[in-house]
This record gives C-alpha cells, sequence and structure tokens, in this order.
C-alpha cells in the first residue's frame, strides 16, 4: 500500500480550473496516488432537509415581525446561526481525508465486486456518517475514528467482463445535521477485473477437444505414449521421462492416451454456432468445471494460447484471457 | 417491569426518537398549562403512544383509526375554542396536528418534517410567554431537537447519545455569536405585517374595564410588576405618584364602567384646557402586557405616546390592546389645573342610576345644605368619612343589594373602590362633577438598580371633582381614613404614601428576601430591556449610540447589514479556523516530519546526511560516530522505517516514534 509513502498530490490550479462547472459534475478524473481532500475538492450544498429548514425559519421570520416578539426574532437567529454553522461541520466531516482505492479481486460478470476503499483520517476528529458509493450503486456508511485509518469495501455491480478502471468514488455527508450535503469525488487510476459470466451448467467437450497431435489415441488403454509435455508440480513420479531429466534437458511427463478424460483442451473453434460472447461464457463454464474436477486443461482462443496446466493461477490466466478476448485496449470503460 | 429489560427497549429504540419526543414534551409542556385539556389530553396520549411505540409496548394506530383521530382532533379543537382560527386555536390546532404526525412518522423525511416543526411550537410558546424563565427553558428544548436531529444524521453509528448531545451544545455554542449579531443588528421591521388575530392571549392580571365594589370580598395581594419607570428626572413627591389609568364616568347601581370613549383626539388641548406649573417629570414607561388597551401615565400626562391617543377623561388609549410588553417615553406635570374655566359636559359627570342609593342622596343633600359652596362640600364628605367609623379592609363584606347605601350606613367597610364609588355618589347626589379614576398609586425604586417598580398591588382607585375657578380637583377618599382604622397595619404604606418605610422595622429575613426580589427585578428589567422589547425604535438608539464614536449619526438599515455581513463574516472565520484548522493539513506524514527534525539535530553536530543516503546507512554511520547513542539512533530509525514502510502505520508508532525523537540527545 503507496498510501503512507506518496505525499498527497496537490498540484496547482488555475483560477479557471477551480472553478471550472466540469469539475463541480464529474470530479477530477483518475488519478495517480493517494487523494487528499483539500478545500478546492469538497462541494457542499443545502439538502433537502437544508431547503425545508429555510424555509421554516423564513416563515418563522415573518412571524416574529408580525407578533413583533423578540423571542421569535431570537429563535429564528439563533436556528439561522445553527444553519450556517452547520456548513463548516459538515465541510469539516470531509476536508482533509485521504482516500485510496485498491485492488478489487475479480468477479464475474454480474457480480459485485468489492472494491477496497481507504480512508485516512488524520485529525483527531471523528468523521461521522460517510456515505461511499461508486457510480450509483449501494452505498456504504462508515464512521472514521480520529488519527485512524479504515478500509472498507464498496460494492460495484459489474456488467460488461474485461479490464475496468474503477469509477468515480463518491463520498457524501450530511452529518452533523442533515442540513448540508458535502461531497467530493475520488477517482484512482486502479483497475478490476471482470471475468465472463460462466453459462449454465454444460458437460465438458469430450471427443471435439482432443490434443490434435494424439489422433487415433482415443479409448486405447493406459499404456499407449502420446508425447511428452512439461512437467507440472503433481504429476506422478511414475510418468516422468527420466531420459531427458537424465540429459539435463528439463523435466518432461510423458503422456498416455488412455489419460485423455484428465486432460482437456477447450477449444474457441469447437463451438462454431454460438456467438463470441456465449462462446466466452461457455468456456468460462468449462474452465471452472474442469478446475473443479481437478482436470489438466489448456485454453485456445484465436487470440490467446494457454497450455495445458492445473491449479488457481493457471485457473486465474484462463479466465483473464477469456476476459480480455478481443477488447482492443487493456483498460476500457464499460 | 423488567428494568434491564426495559433498559434494552431503550437502547434498541430509535435514538433520534427519542431524542425528538423528549423535546416535543418540553415544548408542549407550558402549552399544556395554558390550553384546553379538551385538546392537550389527547395530545399527552398521542405523545405517549408514540413513545410505548418506540419502546415496541405498542403498534401504531391502522390508517382508519388514525383518520378518525384526525377527525376528533379537530372537533375537539372546534369544541374547546370554538373556533379553528385565532392564536389560541391555532396553537391547539397545531399541537393535536404534530401529535398526530407521531402516530404515522414512519419514513426518515417524516422525522425531519416533524423536528422542524418542533421548532415552530417552541415559537408558538414564545407568543404567550416571553419571561427569562422561558427563553431559558426553551433553549433547553432546541438543545434536545438540535440533538435529535444530530443523531437523526448519524444514522446506524454505534456512538453513544450523550456524544450526540455534547455535539448539539458545541453547535448552540458556536451559534450564539452569530446569533447575537443577528438579534442586535438584524434591520428589525415594525410590524405587524397583516393584521393581528383579536383574542386574547388569556386572562391578564392588571385593572379591569369596570369596577364593581360590592363584588369582591377579597382583594387579591398580587405582588408582580405592572410596569416600570426610569424616570430622566427626580421623582416625583410620594404624594404625586397617581398613575392614571382607566377613568369611570357611568354608574348603574352597582358597576361604574366607561365604554371605551369614542372621541378620542391626538391632540393636547392645552392652552383652553390645561394649565401647568413647574417642572415636567420625564420617564419611559416599560409596560408589562395586560390585554387591555389603557397606558398608564403620572398624573397628569403632557404628551401622547405613538400609536395612542388621549379621551376626554385624560385616559391614555392605545390603538392596539396591550399583548406584549411595550415602551413608551413620557412627560407629565404633577402641578397642574385641567378644565379650569371650561365647564365639563356637566350631565355625564352628574348621572346617577334612579333607583339606587336612596338614602345617601338624601345624606348628600343634608351636608350640602350646612356649606356655602362646592369645595366646602368635599370637605365635609372628607370629614365625615374620616370621623363616622368607616374602616379600610381588604376582606369587605359582599354588598348584595344596594351597594352604596350599604357600604355608607351598613358595613363600613371596604377598600379604596368602595370609598371612590361612594364619594363620587355622594358628589353627584349633590350636584357636584365627579369622576372615579383608577390606576396605580405609589411604587417603589429598586435599590440596586436606577429604576422605579409599580405592582399590581399598587392598584388605587380615587376621585376628581369638579370646581369652578379650579377646574379638576384629585380627591382620594380613602387617604382619610386614620390610621388606626386600617385593619392590616402593612395596609398603611399603600394607602398613605408618606407613611412607606414606617412602622416595625421588617426583620433581616424579610429584607433579605427583598433584596433577592430587588435583584431578581433588576435581572428582569434588563431582559425586558434588551430582549423582550428589542425593538426598531431600541435598535436604532442603541447602535447609534454605540456607533457614536465610529461617526455614525443615525445608522440606517443598510448600514446595518453591511455591518451583520462584516461581524457575521469575522465570527463564521473565528469558527472556521477553530474548525477546519487549515493550517494542520499534514499533507506531509508526520513521521517524516518527525524524522526530519532528528536528522536536523544530528546535522547541527556535523553529521549531515547525504541526499543519497537511505535512513539505514545514516544510522548506521551516526551510530559510528555516536556509539553510545547508536541504540537510540537505530531504534528511532527502525520506528521510522516501520512507520513509514510497513502497509499500515498505527498511531501508537508514531507517538513512539515522536517520543524517541523529543527524548533524543546527541
Amino acid at each position: 500500500m503507496s498510501h503512507t509513502t506518496t505525499r498527497a498530490t496537490t498540484p496547482a490550479m488555475s483560477l479557471r480550473q477551480r472553478f471550472s462547472l466540469e469539475r463541480f459534475f464529474t470530479g477530477e478524473g483518475p488519478e495517480p496516488g493517494p487523494i487528499f481532500l483539500a478545500q478546492r475538492r469538497v462541494y457542499i450544498l443545502p439538502g433537502k432537509m437544508g431547503v425545508y429548514f429555510a424555509a421554516m425559519m423564513l416563515i418563522m421570520l415573518l412571524g416574529a415581525v408580525n407578533y413583533n416578539n423578540s423571542l421569535a426574532y431570537a429563535l429564528t437567529f439563533l436556528l439561522a446561526s445553527i444553519f450556517f454553522i452547520a456548513i463548516l461541520h459538515t465541510y469539516r466531516n470531509l476536508l482533509h481525508l485521504r482516500i485510496d482505492v485498491g485492488q478489487a479481486p475479480a468477479v464475474f460478470c454480474g457480480e459485485i465486486a468489492q472494491v477496497p476503499v481507504i480512508l485516512d483520517n488524520r485529525h483527531n476528529a471523528a468523521r461521522y456518517a460517510l456515505k461511499l458509493q461508486l457510480r450509483d450503486q449501494h452505498h456504504v456508511s462508515i464512521d472514521v475514528a480520529g488519527d485512524q485509518w479504515q478500509r472498507n469495501n464498496v460494492p460495484l455491480l459489474t456488467t460488461q467482463r474485461g479490464r475496468h478502471t474503477v469509477p468515480r468514488l463518491t463520498l457524501e455527508t450530511g452529518f452533523p445535521l442533515g442540513l448540508f450535503r458535502a461531497w467530493a469525488y475520488a477517482q484512482r487510476d486502479v483497475c478490476y477485473l471482470v471475468y465472463p459470466a460462466p453459462d449454465q451448467h454444460h458437460r465438458l467437450p469430450g471427443e471435439s477437444s482432443y490434443h490434435l497431435d494424439l489422433q487415433g489415441d482415443r479409448g486405447h488403454g493406459a499404456d499407449d505414449f502420446a508425447g511428452l509435455r512439461n512437467y507440472h508440480t503433481g504429476d506422478s513420479l511414475r510418468h516422468i521421462h527420466w531420459k531427458t531429466v537424465a540429459r539435463g534437458q528439463g523435466m518432461y511427463t510423458k503422456q498416455f492416451g488412455g489419460d485423455q478424460a484428465t486432460e482437456l483442451w477447450l477449444n474457441w473453434d469447437s463451438l462454431p454456432k454460438l456467438d463470441t460472447e456465449s462462446r466466452l461464457s461457455r468456456l468460462t463454464r468449462w474452465v471452472l468445471d474442469a478446475d473443479t474436477a481437478q482436470l489438466t486443461y489448456g485454453l485456445r482462443l484465436p487470440d490467446a494460447h494457454i497450455p495445458l496446466g492445473t491449479g488457481l493461477v493457471h485457473q486465474q490466466q484462463c479466465l483473464q484471457a477469456l476476459a480480455l478476448y478481443n477488447l482492443d485496449t487493456d483498460i476500457s470503460s464499460p | 417491569m423488567n428494568m434491564s429489560g426495559f433498559q434494552q427497549r431503550v437502547k434498541q429504540a430509535k435514538a433520534e426518537n427519542l431524542w425528538l419526543l423528549a423535546g416535543l414534551t418540553l415544548a408542549f409542556t407550558p402549552h399544556f398549562f395554558r390550553l384546553s385539556p379538551l385538546v392537550m389530553l389527547p395530545g399527552i396520549i398521542l405523545l405517549c403512544w408514540r413513545l410505548l411505540f418506540e419502546l415496541r409496548y405498542l403498534a401504531l394506530p391502522p390508517r382508519t383509526v388514525r383518520w378518525l383521530l384526525t377527525f376528533i382532533g379537530i372537533f375537539a379543537t372546534y369544541i374547546a375554542f370554538g373556533t379553528l382560527v385565532g392564536r389560541q386555536a391555532g396553537v391547539g390546532l397545531l399541537v393535536i396536528m404534530l401529535c398526530l404526525k407521531l402516530m404515522e412518522m414512519n419514513a426518515q423525511r417524516d422525522v425531519g418534517v416533524v423536528i422542524g416543526l418542533g421548532f415552530f411550537v417552541v415559537i408558538t410558546v414564545f407568543l404567550f410567554d416571553q419571561s427569562i424563565f422561558m427563553g431559558i427553558y426553551m433553549l433547553l428544548v432546541v438543545t434536545l431537537l438540535v440533538t435529535a436531529l444530530i443523531a437523526f444524521s448519524r444514522d446506524q453509528s454505534e456512538i453513544p447519545q450523550w456524544a450526540n448531545l455534547q455535539k448539539a451544545g458545541a453547535v448552540l455554542a458556536q451559534a450564539v455569536p452569530l446569533a447575537l449579531l443577528l438579534f442586535f443588528l438584524f434591520p428589525r421591521i415594525p410590524g405587524p405585517l397583516w393584521s393581528l388575530p383579536t383574542d386574547g392571549a388569556g386572562a391578564g392580571t392588571g385593572l379591569s374595564d369596570s369596577m364593581s365594589p360590592g363584588n369582591i370580598s377579597q382583594l387579591s395581594d398580587d405582588d408582580s410588576v405592572a410596569f416600570r419607570v426610569q424616570f430622566d428626572t427626580a421623582l416625583p413627591l410620594p404624594q404625586k405618584r397617581y398613575w392614571r389609568g382607566p377613568v369611570f364616568t357611568q354608574f348603574d347601581g352597582r358597576t361604574w364602567s366607561n365604554p371605551y370613549p369614542q372621541n378620542l383626539t391626538n391632540r393636547l388641548s392645552i392652552n383652553s384646557q390645561y394649565q401647568v406649573s413647574g417642572e415636567p417629570s420625564l420617564y419611559t414607561v416599560t409596560l408589562e402586557p395586560h390585554q387591555q388597551r389603557w397606558l398608564f401615565a403620572l398624573d397628569l400626562p403632557a404628551t401622547i405616546p405613538p400609536d395612542s391617543r388621549l379621551s376626554v377623561d385624560y385616559e391614555i388609549i392605545a390603538n392596539q390592546p396591550v399583548r406584549q410588553l411595550i415602551r413608551y417615553s413620557m412627560r407629565s406635570f404633577t402641578d397642574y389645573q385641567l378644565a379650569k374655566n371650561d365647564a365639563p359636559d356637566i350631565s355625564r359627570y352628574l348621572q346617577l342610576p334612579a333607583e339606587s342609593g336612596i338614602q345617601a342622596r338624601k345624606l348628600a343633600q343634608q351636608l350640602r345644605q350646612k356649606v356655602t359652596d362646592n369645595a366646602a362640600f368635599v370637605q365635609t364628605v372628607l370629614n365625615y368619612i374620616a370621623e363616622q367609623p368607616f374602616y379600610y379592609t381588604r376582606q369587605p363584606p359582599l354588598l348584595l343589594n344596594d351597594p352604596v347605601d350599604e357600604f355608607l350606613f351598613d358595613s363600613r367597610r371596604g377598600f379604596c373602590e368602595h370609598y371612590a364609588s361612594a364619594f363620587v355618589f355622594l358628589m353627584r347626589a349633590a350636584g357636584v362633577p365627579a369622576r372615579v379614576v383608577t390606576g396605580y398609586q405609589g411604587g417603589e425604586m429598586n435599590p440596586q438598580s436606577d429604576y422605579f417598580i409599580v405592582r399590581q398591588s399598587s392598584a388605587h382607585a380615587w376621585t376628581e371633582v369638579w370646581l369652578r375657578d379650579e377646574g379638576w380637583r384629585r380627591v382620594d377618599p380613602t387617604a382619610v381614613i386614620p390610621t388606626e382604622r386600617i385593619e392590616n397595619q402593612q395596609d398603611l404604606a399603600r394607602i398613605l404614601p408618606e407613611m412607606a418605610g414606617v412602622g416595625a422595622a421588617p426583620n433581616w429575613l424579610k429584607k433579605m428576601g427583598r433584596q433577592l426580589n430587588f435583584g431578581w427585578d433588576r435581572i428582569n428589567h434588563a431582559w425586558n430591556q434588551w430582549v423582550v422589547n428589542y425593538n426598531t425604535q431600541r435598535q436604532q438608539n442603541f447602535l447609534s449610540r454605540l456607533l457614536a464614536s465610529a461617526g455614525f449619526d443615525n445608522i440606517d438599515w443598510q448600514e446595518m447589514i453591511t455591518l451583520l455581513v462584516a461581524g457575521m463574516a469575522l465570527v463564521m472565520t473565528v469558527v472556521a479556523m477553530y474548525l477546519l484548522k487549515p493550517w494542520n493539513r499534514q499533507s506531509r506524514d508526520p513521521a517524516q516530519v518527525v524524522y526530519e527534525r532528528f536528522c536536523q539535530r544530528l546535522s547541527r553536530r556535523g553529521m549531515q546526511r547525504q541526499p543519497a543516503e537511505g535512513p539505514l546507512d545514516f544510522s548506521r554511520r551516526a551510530g559510528q560516530r555516536y556509539p553510545q547513542r547508536a541504540r537510540d539512533i537505530s531504534n528511532i530509525t527502525a520506528l521510522y522505517e516501520r512507520q513509514r514502510y510497513a502497509p499500515y502505520p498505527t498511531q501508537k508508532n508514531l507517538q513512539r516514534l515522536q517520543h524517541a525523537v523529543r527524548n533524543f540527545i546527541v
């Protein structure tokens, strides 16, 4: 985590930038380091309650004038003063916070990504009832005690596979009186990965996905030697091709035709009837199922080729290839 | 009830709603004593219902029941007040509707609405009572409602509730300076903007608009303040301290009255009717609201306050009933002759009811025949009262049939009203024009301050008779009663102003009580002057006086606004500095700041850290140079590294680092 090392960046702004309306509505855009909420980054306006209270105070003032009632004046003025003081309190509730957005674990499309947000409060006053919200998603409401940092996951519903920039985070607060709404935008240049949504359960590919080099080997006993492949951790010692090891050419595992059930190629071309996304969905499902069944599997896509393998890292490699298939850039906005 | 179970319920209830209910209950309480129980009882029931709901003992009523309750509420208000408009009924309706709103307060938005209406209830309380006590009490209510607002905006935070109360206190404390600025500088607009409802704000204490001596068997001993006076000139002599109020000319045998005179004037006809001598008394009266239209002034007023007019009987009559504390400046001449040569509209002051006071008429004629002129007749009647066994008492017998005759010949016991009434009757029976004047007599200086207090217990009735060549002469028949015939010696001062202060010396407890009383009255007077009666005119005077040195002669509203905005900006800046601490951005890592201080300390000893040198290398080099301090140096470096490069630094670690650097000596 870099938020302790990097100095929060608050580059000098021209007056025009400072007051640009665009900043007000869209924020600052993605930023490389942790975000420090300087004064110019915190906005504040009366909320609905504030407008209601202002109207109430106006009526009270009219009443005070009409009845020439000094204590009615006094009460109206006291409420108006509370109203003004509330601006400062609400503003302070966001001011000088440091925000960092972390890497969200990859999820399947349609699931909710949990984007970690770190709020660092270096003032000794606590921050209460902060609402964190990514785009128009559900918000989380949190408190940060004085001189503390806190990590919270903010939900983000995913709708499209690929690698996306985490959208703009809105911090909002009405504390303490709910009359004003202060808010600030924060967007870090971090991405999150969305795998394609896995298809319904389908049987793993059978005949169609044999290794092309193994023609004529299907179903012919466990001792039909079919070739060599790179050694993977966990391969049986009995199948290691010791000769190459002895020659110093590396570890290879002997493959036999009869191992077809544990060795699987997931092939893009084997699904010609489906459209692109459905193919990716199906392949995603197969990757998951193959992993569950502890098969050795590889993936072939028109633009990627992932050799046979097993394990979590391998699975993630495959899923990432599926997520990024045929996307022009690495980073895209949904 | 299981106590821990109850506490559990309190804990689980929505905090903001409990604060709100507490605030509302306190806000309603002054109304509970003032408005009809027909309205307040349902209010109390609904408040309790909501409280039981919050504690999960009861459910809220279903929609049909709510509608029924609303209907009953409006109906009860109508029954109680006979109307739905006006001050009393309006407040009743507000209370009922607010309590009904509690029955369906579910959404978050509703809570905000109800809190806002709670502030409105506070304002309605001020329409009836602007005392210092009420002001402080309502500040408490406002604190509770603000706490409700804070608890409400804090949402689900698990923060102890006293922290919310504390926060409310802080917000209020910061708001008070701004509120004071607004209060004193916000240009006061002279009201009213629209016509005020005509219903009274309940019974006021004070003089009534009629006088029926036989109907009262107990004169109340009400020590509340009627008005306060600040004299700019010397105090008038005690025997001149007659504060003129309602004048009664019409008698029906039981009751003296004077329907508000129609021909009011706003001109003093000094030339023809009114001759004065001596220096005028200049003073300012602060009159407590008494719900009637009379304004009181020393006999005889020489000015007419604004928004009021003068009747032919020299009563000052305000255009509106006095529903609020008012202040007016007056000028009076205590030496005067009124209507010296002009014969007044005689028949008005000779009217007598046909069938009452038969014996009294006979007596009047007998006495009149003995003397030659009216002036002598006045003296004869006064002598008659002094010589015959008339007693002064505050508990006179009721006079049932013919009050005048029964008093003069039977009971012969009464207070000022009886004497004034009987005296005027005798005068008129003998053909001398006379009238009853009521008002206040006497008063006392607040020894702790510079103003004069006139209390309700100083209410008095006296008479005026018209004598050719002399005009109206004030005659106080009560004053001729010999002191031994005053039943209670404490009443002596009431009747004979010269006797004030004479009599048994009060014991120290009484003295102290009096001192406390005067001290409290002084506070009240200041409150009245600076808060309750701070109006357009006083604002003008106060600010002009305050800013006279700054070159403002006559401050106008634009200047007030300018001052107000400048003052508010100043206060807001101070509060903002206090709250936001803009210098305290700490955009730099505090650990780095501390570490740099450490490096600085070493560099002063010539141990310079090279630009490319990492903290560890530097620590090693410094440790070699100062072997005794090597442990401290490596400790500080380790703490710094941990704070700086660990995934998450901790406050404790930072404190340790700061402590180590502070104690580091090369």
